[in-house]
């Protein structure tokens, strides 16, 4: 086989590949907005937002499912539903990204990040305690 | 000051060691004394300032800021020698220890013959001289008055430290960062010898004293990836065994590069081809490995990832840029001038037929995979939000698909020249057994198209495999390990294929002592116990017992949650039942208990007032503070119980109560208290109100529930109740006998690759 074919070849592999993997790919971005953004996407999103202590926040056996109040950054309130049970350091936590998609009205959770404050960070006050 | 000291002199001598070897290089023989005597300075000081940090490790000194924050004296021996490189500070520090002993052996084995020894020592100098001024920015060996200062008087030595995370607390911390980061140093290894082979202009002989070198990457990366799957599998808990986490996708990289170099290495070995091919990929595998410590350590990926990044400060940001750019730089130098020489380099066309052709596309597979999962991960860097791991997925299925058939075909094909006639009838065989086996699979309930394909391939690079290695075993046992390390490939393939498609997971609330079916097993949660942990004794820990029943055997699952002081949050750790043919799963959720009382239950009382609720009448008396101190230390500590002493009236009896509540840890628990001859209402003491003396004191919140009204509304948990997410992994014992053999054939094929240069 001569190189002038082979590089046709492989040329057109890699064009072949890349258009899968350019495809793929912008479906696959999961962007940051906020609740009213996400309300006009169809796909999954992720929306950072704070906790709302003073409404409902429960667990929900029936559905297995994780209720809570969120509020984003501005200040869009949405009811969020979450497959699964209180994360990990959910009441510390400085802010959550919760990441779904919007269904009637509600923001389904896929996947819940707590931000927290950063504890790993050592302080003097630490120290102090120590003492 | 020795550490330091140490580190200092470590990064004199590694620049002094680059310029003497440099100097033979350029043709001063007599200086190769002097870079050997300054490299094993150099290594001596870093093997000396490790050793040092071990010392006030376990001596615990706690006025070295390092020992400080990642060590206790709680801390059990091998999770204390963890700590050794728990922290950035600590995990250069190690990263620095193994390159440094690498090298030791490296000059060694280059010195046995002419093998590029002053080319290949300079810039492995240069790497060493790069991590030693990386410790000096970021040193384990600060005092904490130097790290707080103005805060922390000189002189102070903290009584006890913070302790290490509870995530690390456990017997992988002790082997998979090591194991790592040897894989990690040894990369440079194959890097330098290619810049080398630039420097040296001479393209032929150096594969064959590297091929072991990047063998031994290639193994011990694989050993170290493979360990941190099984962490994260059956510790944390994250439910599988690779989750496309930056930090696994960082090691993972590399590892794909240095595996396609193996191969074209091979292929340059028989035919002289691919020689600019594996120059590029020695380099690319080190520069990857760079550029992955950058993404994880230079918190820039804080947002996007399960670790937990601390931000190393701007000089280590800047220094690990300088440190990459200064490495593409010499590399992307190197080519510019021999670029003449390289491109005069082509050999004799080859044929698409042969071994290597195949061999070359094989590899330019696995490099398409490194640079997807390469600009997956680099995507929350370059635009806001992240990628669906998903995209992982989709794309390397394919990819995966590709390589298991190019692996079968490969082995089928000569060298040079291959016979069209005698190469399909190869295919013949193997094909027939894993077309029967997949139908098999189809069957049974492999439905995915692409997955049954993946299968197929899977199964034709396993026959061609075993047959192959059946048959060299008798003949030549040393040449045994390619076909090792390829069945394993196949088996994790298998593995890949039953246990991420076809598990099933649900989420399920176990309320206690009620029996719930799922995947055929009976569940149980039985309760909670406490148990105890020699390396934390600062937490309580609970098991959440829950006993499994099928076909009349028993067995009990301690799935593990607790409340981190270290971490301020709910730590949990999965359990698993390990059957030949899958594991049964169990992470816990969470902890369900039933609410009690309401917000319309709650009434305030001040101190004697008298209030009626619904039948009965009732009066707060007073607080009962018990054995507290008054103003209360317990108080400060989140850790006591007070009660409030109540009278209550009903149309018969009067009696006094006490309700109490309890706070551990600053969380409060309430008991409920009843009426001996009244069992309607139930009392709980839930909240004591601080409110000035001049409006009459503290006053007590009660919730008064009437039994005869309250009814649980729809969803509602009504006993306590065990939140887990259960599920099947079909075969993953196979995916592990895979890894584990993937290994074992890197390691059986350096000791041939080593045997041809001796001989």
């Amino acid at each position: 086989m001569n190189s002038k074919l082979k590089m046709w070849i492989g040329g057109f592999i890699i064009l072949v590949f890349g258009a899968i993997a350019f495809t793929v790919f912008s479906e696959s971005k999961i962007e940051y907005v906020d609740f009213k953004e996400a309300e006009k996407r169809l796909r999954k999103v992720e929306v950072k937002g704070y906790w709302q202590k003073d409404k409902e926040t429960k667990f929900d056996g029936n559905t297995n499912t994780f209720v809570f109040y969120m509020k984003d950054d501005s200040n869009t309130e949405m009811k969020v539903i979450y497959e699964g049970a209180k994360p990990n350091n959910f009441e510390v936590a400085e802010a959550i990204v919760v990441k779904g998609k919007i269904k009637d009205g509600n923001f389904l959770a896929s996947d819940i990040l707590t931000k927290c404050p950063s504890k790993y960070e050592a302080s003097p006050e630490d120290i102090k305690k120590e003492s | 000051m020795l550490g330091k000291f140490l580190i200092y002199s470590a990064t004199i001598c590694a620049v002094l060691s680059i310029v003497s070897f440099l100097l033979v290089h350029f043709g001063k023989e007599k200086f190769l004394k002097f870079g050997r005597t300054f490299y094993n300075i150099a290594a001596a000081s870093v093997i000396g300032a490790s050793a040092f940090l071990l010392f006030i490790i376990l001596d615990h000194q706690f006025q070295y800021t390092y020992v400080w924050e990642q060590s206790n004296r709680e801390l059990g021996l091998a999770l204390l020698i963890s700590t050794f490189y728990s922290g950035q500070e600590g995990s250069f520090m190690l990263w620095t220890f193994m390159t440094a002993v690498i090298g030791i052996f490296l000059m060694r084995y280059l010195g046995k013959g002419d093998r590029l020894e002053p080319q290949v020592m300079a810039v492995f100098s240069l790497v060493l001289g790069f991590l030693t001024f990386i410790l000096i920015l970021k040193s384990p060996f600060n005092y904490v008055w130097d790290s707080f200062a103005g805060e922390v008087e000189y002189g102070f030595i903290p009584q006890d430290g913070r302790g290490l995370n509870p995530l690390l607390q456990n017997f992988w911390m002790s082997i998979h960062p090591p194991t790592l980061f040897v894989g990690f140093s040894s990369m440079a290894v194959p890097f330098c010898f290619a810049v080398a082979t630039l420097m040296k202009n001479r393209y032929k002989d150096w594969i064959n004293f590297a091929l072991p070198w990047l063998l031994f990457s290639g193994g011990i990366l694989g050993l170290g990836i493979m360990m941190g799957g099984y962490w994260a599998y059956g510790v944390l808990g994250w439910g599988g065994y690779w989750a496309w986490d930056p930090v696994e996708n960082s090691s993972f990289i590399p590892w794909l590069i240095i595996v396609a170099a193996i191969h074209t290495m091979v292929a340059q070995k028989r035919t002289g081809g691919y020689k600019k091919t594996n120059l590029i990929l020695c380099i690319s595998a080190y520069l990857l490995v760079l550029y992955s410590t950058f993404l994880t350590r230079s918190g820039i990926l804080g947002d996007s990832s399960v670790h937990s990044f601390v931000d190393p400060g701007q000089e280590v940001y800047l220094s690990l840029i300088v440190f990459i750019s200064s490495f593409i730089l010499i590399s992307l130098l190197a080519f510019i001038l021999r670029f003449k020489e390289l491109k005069n380099l082509n050999a004799e066309p080859n044929k698409l037929l042969t071994r290597e052709s195949a061999l070359f596309v094989g590899a330019l597979t696995l490099c398409a995979s490194a640079i997807v999962i390469l600009a997956g991960t680099s995507w929350p860097i370059i635009a806001k939000g992240s990628i669906d791991i998903e995209f992982y997925n989709k794309m390397n299925l394919p990819i995966a698909i590709m390589i298991a058939f190019i692996n079968g075909m490969s082995l089928l094909l000569k060298w040079k020249t291959s016979d069209e006639k005698t190469f399909f009838k190869g295919l013949i065989f193997p094909l027939i057994l894993a077309s029967i086996v997949t139908v098999g699979l189809v069957i049974v309930g492999v439905r995915d198209f692409l997955f049954a394909i993946f299968a197929l391939a899977a199964l034709f690079s396993f026959f061609v495999n075993a047959e192959i290695a059946v048959r060299v075993f008798k003949k030549q046992r040393d040449n045994v390990g390619a076909y090792i390390a390829h069945i394993g490939l196949a088996l994790l393939f298998l593995g890949i294929i039953a246990s991420s498609k076809y598990s099933k997971d649900e989420n399920i609330t176990l309320e206690i002592n009620k029996p719930v079916s799922a995947f055929g097993y009976t569940m149980t949660y039985i309760g909670a116990s406490t148990f105890e942990d020699p390396n934390n004794r600062k937490d309580t820990k609970y098991h959440f017992n829950i006993l499994l029943e099928k076909d009349g055997k028993e067995m009990v699952l301690k799935p593990v949650m607790y409340y981190s002081s270290f971490s301020e949050g709910v730590m949990k750790n999965p359990d698993i039942a390990n059957f030949s043919t899958k594991d049964l799963y169990i992470s816990p959720m969470g902890l369900v208990e039933p609410e009690v009382f309401g917000d319309t239950d709650m009434v305030v009382f001040k101190k004697g007032e008298i209030k009626q609720i619904g039948d009965v009448n009732v009066e707060f008396i007073d607080f009962d503070m018990g054995n507290m101190t008054p103003g209360g230390e317990e108080i400060q500590s989140g850790n006591f119980e007070i009660g409030a002493k109540i009278k209550v009236k009903d149309s018969k009896y009067t009696e006094t109560l006490l309700p109490k509540i309890k706070y551990v840890e600053g969380n409060p628990e309430y008991f409920e208290t009843k009426m001996s001859g009244n069992s309607n209402y139930s009392f709980y003491f839930v909240k004591m109100n601080i409110v000035g003396e001049d409006q009459g004191g503290a006053t007590a919140t009660l919730a008064i529930v009437d039994n005869r009204t309250k009814q649980p509304k729809e969803g509602d948990v009504t006993a306590e109740s065990l939140i887990i997410n259960a599920s099947i992994k079909p075969f993953i014992n196979i995916l592990w006998a895979g890894t584990i053999i993937l290994v074992m054939g890197f390691f059986i094929s350096i000791i041939k690759r080593k045997k041809e240069i001796v001989s």
